[in-house]
């Protein structure tokens, strides 16, 4: 087996220390761009053992750690070499909510899959999701949430950006335990996922990737 | 209304809740509506500011919006979140229920860290307060805390969560606790008040009158967080395993009111998240214990089988029969009526966001067929997932109100 496949076999069953050293070794003989490749492997067995019920909750908040833990190793090469990315994702949780655990979990599987994402945190209310949009100029902007009212901020944070003229620029995905199919049509995005997995499917599919 | 009138309501509640948590067909199906403290600041017009700072603005908003929206479950009493410093006190049952629940004034007073508030932290007429809990034990300190967790809990953890007791001992400190004794006092005698007003509109004191976790939740909500907790489940499970025992050896638990306790609520957290193999080494073995220790003294469990419980529903069915209801958030309640038939009460099925965005005849009919598969035999306590939003049409939730009415009849 190569050294990426391992870190794919070791990353996937969340072996977090073997997964560590390995990245540690790779880091040295390999281009970043394959590195995030394993990753992104890595992450895609993982989210189909969830879909399939063999992991749980648990293990995905296990994985977004150790792809953390990566990030955190990769961050000094990030800044001298370019990796080629999917797209950018401006995330947050809406107002009035401060769940993040799964904002996490979905930050984590975006950028292994090869996004850019920026996190603006929780919390965050309708005009500072507007400010940054016109900061970062995002593809997609991923709107968080778990409450029930949370629905209502969703709202009102897409109907800021139509009210700034910035709707038609980005793509909208809303996300969390409790979004639905009355949810999207009652919020106005362009769609919703409630795992993380799914909801990556969903983002390249809005631009237009193919798998 | 009669005197008699209210008092025979009450009755007429209570007999119907009470058959169908012991699976006999009552006269309709019975209905919660926990409308959340935003819903009502709103519909009495009052910011949640005003409602979390004011008990007597709070229950003025609390007594229209039960007048306006009858349920046969009385509204929560319980206006705030959990104080950390109610659970040391069980053992102290002449003062505990003084810090039963952490309210406005309280989080003034003791400055916690673990919530935040309207017209504090948060805007004036933010949805609610916020639990955020926060991580007052560090992962090094398992040892120290199952050595003795109340004396850890009392002397470590408090002073950490609570910036007005950071010093124990000081008189900044001890001024704090008197004040906070003083504060629980006046809201004891506002849930007092509450509950006689309540009685004069129909309503049974049906709520819970004590709050406990399963420990490994009590551990993800006030010491280690729920990241924290799911770290430590892979990095030191033997740690968390003792830390679990040794709550269990003398369970915390908060008390809401002079009387003895006749119900204790129990909300699940971790027990979506978790995989078969955490699950029954880390969860449920002690909320069984939990459930039925609680059984074997008279005391009905309400359970918040929050997130998706399907994978677990099966092992509920080990609990001696009719030991309390099942309330289930994203568990789809026809599969767990299913499931759990003629041994647990199922509480839940309406969805808030349904309410959120549908025609009120659209929501008439969704309820209509949901009652129409479950309510059959009893042990069926219709109740939204969820409390019900500000944003909630009115005409909505009335609408699910008239649909039981309407559909949850067993016989006239
Ligand atoms: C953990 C938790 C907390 C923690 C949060 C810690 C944290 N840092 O996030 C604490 C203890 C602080 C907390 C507080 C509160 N909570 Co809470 N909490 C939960 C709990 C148990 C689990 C939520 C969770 O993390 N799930 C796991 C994650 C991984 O799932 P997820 O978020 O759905 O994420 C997945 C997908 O949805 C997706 N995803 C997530 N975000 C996004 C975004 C995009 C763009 C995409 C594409 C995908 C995506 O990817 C993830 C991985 O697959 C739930 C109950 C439950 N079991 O669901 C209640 C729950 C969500 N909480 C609830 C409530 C009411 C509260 C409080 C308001 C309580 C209070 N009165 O103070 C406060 C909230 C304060 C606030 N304003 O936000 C209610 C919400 C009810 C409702 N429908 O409105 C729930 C449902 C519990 C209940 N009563 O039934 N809570």
């Amino acid at each position: 087996m190569s050294l990426l496949d391992e870190i794919v076999s070791a990353f996937a069953d969340l072996d977090e220390e073997r997964t560590i050293n390995l990245v540690k070794e790779a880091l040295e003989k390999y281009p970043l761009n394959e590195i995030f490749d394993a990753c992104r492997r890595a992450t895609d067995i993982v989210g189909e053992r969830y879909e399939r019920g063999e992991y749980f909750l648990s293990e995905l908040v296990y994985a977004g750690h150790i792809f953390n833990r990566i990030l955190e190793l990769l961050l000094p090469r990030l800044e001298r070499e370019r990796v080629s990315i999917l797209g950018t994702i401006l995330l947050g949780t809406v107002e009035g909510d401060v769940h993040d655990i799964g904002k996490n979990i979905f930050k984590a599987f975006a950028e292994a899959a090869g996004f850019k994402v920026i996190d603006i945190g929780v919390d965050v209310p309708p005009q500072k999701f507007v400010e940054a949009v016109k900061e970062h100029k995002p593809d997609i902007v991923g709107l968080s949430g778990l409450l029930t009212l949370a629905i209502d901020s969703m709202k009102r944070t897409i109907d800021a950006l139509k009210a700034e003229g910035l709707r038609d620029k980005v793509k909208v995905i809303i996300g969390g335990g409790r979004v639905d199919e009355y949810a999207k049509n009652y919020t106005g995005a362009d769609a919703w996922a409630d795992s993380a997995t799914k909801g990556v499917k969903l983002c390249k599919e809005l631009l237009g990737i193919k798998e | 209304m009669h005197y008699t009138d209210f008092e025979d309501i009450a009755e007429q509640r209570l007999r119907r809740i009470e058959a169908a948590i012991n699976f006999r067909e009552p006269d309709r199906v019975p209905l919660n509506l926990p409308l959340d403290f935003g819903f009502r600041a709103r519909w009495y017009g009052i910011t949640t500011y005003e409602f979390f700072f004011d008990y007597e603005k709070a229950k003025k908003a609390i007594i229209k919006t039960a007048t306006d929206f009858p349920t046969d479950f009385p509204p929560s009493t319980i206006i705030g979140s959990g104080l950390l410093i109610g659970f040391l006190l069980k053992d102290y049952p002449e003062i505990a229920p003084l810090f039963g629940a952490l309210t406005g004034p309280m989080h003034d007073i003791l400055r916690d860290k673990y919530t935040r508030w309207p017209g504090r932290e948060l805007s004036p007429n933010a949805g609610s307060f916020q639990f955020i809990g926060g991580e007052f034990m560090r992962a090094d300190e398992y040892d120290k805390f199952v050595e003795n967790p109340s004396e850890f809990m009392a002397e470590v953890v408090v002073p950490r969560a609570h910036q007005s007791l950071e010093r124990p001992g000081s008189a900044e400190a001890m001024a704090a606790l008197i004040r906070a004794a003083l504060e629980g006092l006046k809201y004891i005698k506002f849930t007092d008040s509450l509950i006689n007003e309540l009685a004069k509109l129909g309503y049974p004191s049906a709520n819970a009158t004590a709050l406990t976790l399963v420990p490994l939740d009590f551990l993800g909500d006030y010491l280690r967080t729920i990241p924290g907790v799911l770290l430590d489940l892979r990095r030191k499970p033997d740690k968390v395993k003792e830390a679990c025992d040794a709550l269990m050896k003398n369970l915390p638990y908060r008390t809401f009111t002079f009387k003895p306790i006749s119900s204790i609520m129990i909300p699940l957290h971790l027990n979506e998240y978790l995989s078969p193999k955490l699950y029954y080494e880390f969860y449920w073995p002690y909320l069984k214990n939990i459930i039925t220790s609680f059984y074997n003294r008279g005391i009905r469990c309400h359970v918040a089988f929050e997130g998706r419980h399907d994978a677990y529903l099966e092992s509920i069915l080990e609990l001696p029969k009719g030991w309390g209801v099942a309330f289930f958030e994203k568990t789809d309640v026809r599969k767990a009526k299913k499931i759990l038939e003629g041994h647990t009460c199922v509480m839940g099925g309406v969805p808030p966001t349904l309410l959120l965005n549908a025609t009120p005849s659209e929501v008439e009919e969704y309820v209509r067929k949901l009652l129409e598969e479950v309510m059959p035999g009893g042990g069926f306590i219709l109740a939204t997932s969820a409390p019900i939003p500000a944003e909630t049409p009115p005409e909505n939730v009335k609408s699910v109100i008239r649909a039981v009415e309407k559909y949850g009849v067993y016989r006239r």
